[in-house]
């Protein structure tokens, strides 16, 4: 475990300096409604970079860094500019186009540029799990300050976001304040997107913001339960990456994922609880029929097509193997127990013999060169024999399943379908 | 008459094989097309089709090459499934001259002794699925050269028998340069016989082998998948205690990923270019051994 911390120290600090700024300039974005305009950045900056490395400047100088900044202003006048109070077309088909036209255009550049293309596009892929010290603390000190002065023009930059036509009132330099807002969102992101790449910093910037909105009003309510559920999903997702070996920026992106529909399916069990409370049981009339339709969709799959994937027939028989064996003869039954016992085995002397083969391959333990030979063709003939088990078991299964097609099937459809049914009834007649 | 000019060129592309102009030829990458212009000579002239580095999922074939291939002689490939780009090329192009068994068309895996050849179903179950029929990057052991261009000497021979002669002389005083070389770059990589080396990716085996390096492991198990915390950290502890001195990265490697490998496990980094083009320097396919050994050998020597 302690490897683990010191791997993954630094980009949790990464994660936690990205949920700072982003989970608050997230807050604006879905309040204006401009969702995808980190994307368009990011994709605008690279624009500057592979223009810059065209022109023959390396991609990690400093004229890179001013090429991909002045391609951002560049982007952010043209986003202020293109804001109307009653527009003809809504601002984030803008944002789409300035997506699709910029990432267009860096490919006919790359084209005249093969040596660098490589390069150009992993601005745009960043890996969280290889971040320096340096690049965390640059991005540390860049965001204090763009935070600060956030917080010293909040007043107008919250007005505008939030309540546009107020502002307009109060005759507020709406376009300036616009620029503004755009051309330090467009830095911050296109220093994140070089780090942690485009979908991680989407997600930092999107999912606390919208879990923000779902459960509170408030613009501080909003960015402290931002705050929290960004640290808390950094946590979730680099311990999970480590623990089940997994690639970490697709894993955290993912763990958001989960956590905003756990969330949502939170909302909704206390809507469905508030509404048993005042209206009895006859609440859950509407979950039933789904759930009675669903089994019934079950049962009548499993009868039309027994040899499909059954996934959760699949899971069913592995926490339970009687759901299985009841429908195999008892010789069937002796030779899926045989094979399970096999598997286990085979599996077991795979594992031990490929550390040792590690080992030797490592030069951490010594063998004659015709002795590894002969575990390498051992090691790929008992895996062989492995997978040839792991099919007896797949060819019993799809046994099962013919005679579950109507032993199973049948009663499913037919439960699933009448309860809906009846369900459905004791609805109308609730209505009525 | 404006219609029969546009014609022009198209009939010219067609005829001028027979007028005793250039084979057109149009190559997947820029190592066949330099081994092509060795046998070839200026009796050729070669196009590829993905440039020097390139991801295999993302080449994208732009209209002047399927004009280029339209006019072709003759395609040649690395084979496999080195080139999943490829099929849906051929597919537009609907061009029956380009299909296995056709002397317009030539694969040059044939004859090579592939590495990696594991079952799918022995490679689903240690979890990699590079290749499904073995590693395709079997242009980096110069040695397999002698039966690749023995491939492209016969197909060329085949479509302008009267080069024929001039096909075999070129062939011949290329794999007497080669041998040459081969015997140089033997002698350099002569004293760090098997050293344990790891990779950037798969993209190694044949030139390890030639050269007779060992390789241990890869970063990227998966091209494209980056790895996990878990995989890094015993990956760097390994090499550490392995005492793992060289990394071999390609121009196309993550540099951030190879760079914390380096710096945890200790090993040197040492670039090496895949294909020819690649690098200014490795202008054609002995130029391109010529630079990569250089590099290992200075790397090698540092490391010890």
């Amino acid at each position: 475990m302690w490897l683990a911390f010191d791997f993954l120290w630094l980009p949790f600090l990464a994660c936690l300096v990205l949920t700072g700024i982003h989970a608050y300039l997230g807050l604006h974005v879905l309040a204006r409604g401009v969702i995808f305009v980190d994307l368009a950045l990011a994709q605008v900056a690279a624009l500057g970079i592979t223009i810059a490395f065209l022109a023959g400047h390396t991609i990690q100088s400093d004229a890179a860094y001013w090429y991909a900044l002045t391609f951002t202003v560049g982007g952010a006048v043209l986003f202020s500019v293109s804001r109307f109070r009653r527009a003809p077309i809504p601002q984030e088909a803008i944002i789409g186009i300035v997506y699709a036209v910029s990432a267009a255009a860096a490919v006919l550049v790359v084209d005249r540029a093969p040596q660098g293309s490589e390069h150009i596009k992993q601005l745009l892929v960043g890996s969280i799990l290889t971040v320096t010290p340096k690049e965390v603390g640059a991005l540390a000190i860049l965001y204090a300050v763009i935070g600060a002065l956030h917080w010293a023009i909040r007043r107008p930059l919250l007005q505008i976001s939030f309540d546009p036509e107020a502002a307009l009132r109060q005759g507020r330099w709406i376009r300036w304040w616009d620029f503004l807002f755009y051309a330090s969102f467009g830095l911050v992101v296109t220093s994140s997107v070089r780090i942690a790449g485009v979908l991680l910093v989407f997600s930092y910037l999107i999912v606390p913001a919208a879990v923000g909105a779902l459960l509170t009003r408030s613009v501080t309510g909003r960015l402290t339960i931002g705050w929290a559920l960004g640290s808390l999903v950094s946590v979730i997702g680099l311990s999970a990456s480590y623990l089940w070996d997994l690639p970490t920026g697709a894993t955290v992106v993912t763990t958001f994922g989960a956590l905003l529909a756990a969330v949502a399916l939170g909302l909704g069990v206390r809507t469905l609880i508030q509404e048993l409370r005042q209206r009895g049981l006859s609440a859950l009339i509407g979950v039933g029929i789904a759930g009675s339709a669903i089994v019934g969709m079950l049962g009548l799959l499993l009868v039309l097509f027994p040899q499909m994937d059954h996934h959760w027939l699949n899971w069913v028989e592995e926490a339970a193997p009687s759901v299985q064996l009841l429908f195999l003869t008892p010789r069937e039954r002796q030779t899926y127990w045989d094979s399970q016992e096999a598997i286990r085995k085979g599996l077991a002397d795979l594992q031990r013999l490929r550390a040792f083969q590690q080992e030797v391959q490592w030069g951490t333990r010594h063998m004659p060169a015709d002795q590894e030979e002969r575990l390498r063709q051992f090691l790929a003939g008992r895996s062989e024999i492995t997978a040839g088990d792991r099919l007896v078991l797949r060819t019993l299964r799809s046994k099962a399943r013919e005679r579950q097609r109507y032993w199973l099937g049948v009663p499913l459809f037919a439960v699933g379908g009448v309860g809906a049914l009846a369900l459905a009834r004791a609805r109308r007649r609730g209505t009525a | 008459m404006h219609r029969a000019l546009a014609l022009f060129p198209l009939l010219v592309g067609w005829v001028a094989p027979a007028w005793g102009g250039p084979l057109a030829v149009v190559t997947s990458s820029t190592d066949l097309k330099a081994l092509v212009e060795a046998v070839g000579g200026d009796r050729v002239r070669v196009e590829s089709l993905a440039p020097a580095i390139h991801e295999p999922h993302a080449v994208e074939v732009k209209p002047s090459q399927l004009a280029e291939l339209k006019s072709a002689v003759l395609l040649v490939r690395i084979g496999l499934d080195h080139e999943p780009w490829l099929p849906r090329v051929l597919q537009t192009l609907s061009d029956p001259r380009f299909a296995p068994g056709s002397p317009h068309y030539l694969e040059t895996w044939k004859g090579i002794r592939l590495l990696q050849t594991e079952t799918p179903r022995l490679r689903a179950d240690r979890g990699v699925h590079l290749h499904g029929f073995g590693n395709t990057h079997y242009w980096l052991d110069p040695g397999n050269a002698r039966p690749m261009t023995g491939a492209i000497l016969g197909a060329l021979s085949r479509l302008a028998p009267a080069d024929s002669p001039s096909f075999e002389a070129n062939r011949k005083r290329f794999l007497e340069q080669l041998d040459a070389r081969l015997g140089r770059w033997t002698q350099a990589m002569a004293p760090y016989g098997g050293t344990r080396v790891v990779v950037a990716h798969e993209t190694w085996p044949y030139f390890a082998e030639r050269f007779g390096l060992k390789i241990v492991a890869a970063l990227e198990p998966t091209p494209g998948v980056p790895p996990s915390p878990s995989y890094l950290a015993k990956l760097t502890q390994q090499m550490r205690e392995a005492g793992i001195k060289v990394l071999i990265a390609e121009p196309s490697s993550s540099a951030s990923l190879v760079n914390e490998v380096a710096i945890r496990s200790g090993a040197r980094v040492v670039t090496l270019i895949p294909s020819v083009g690649g690098n200014p320097e490795a202008g054609d396919y002995l130029a391109l051994f010529d630079l990569n050994i250089k590099r290992l050998a200075e790397t090698l020597a540092a490391g010890r």
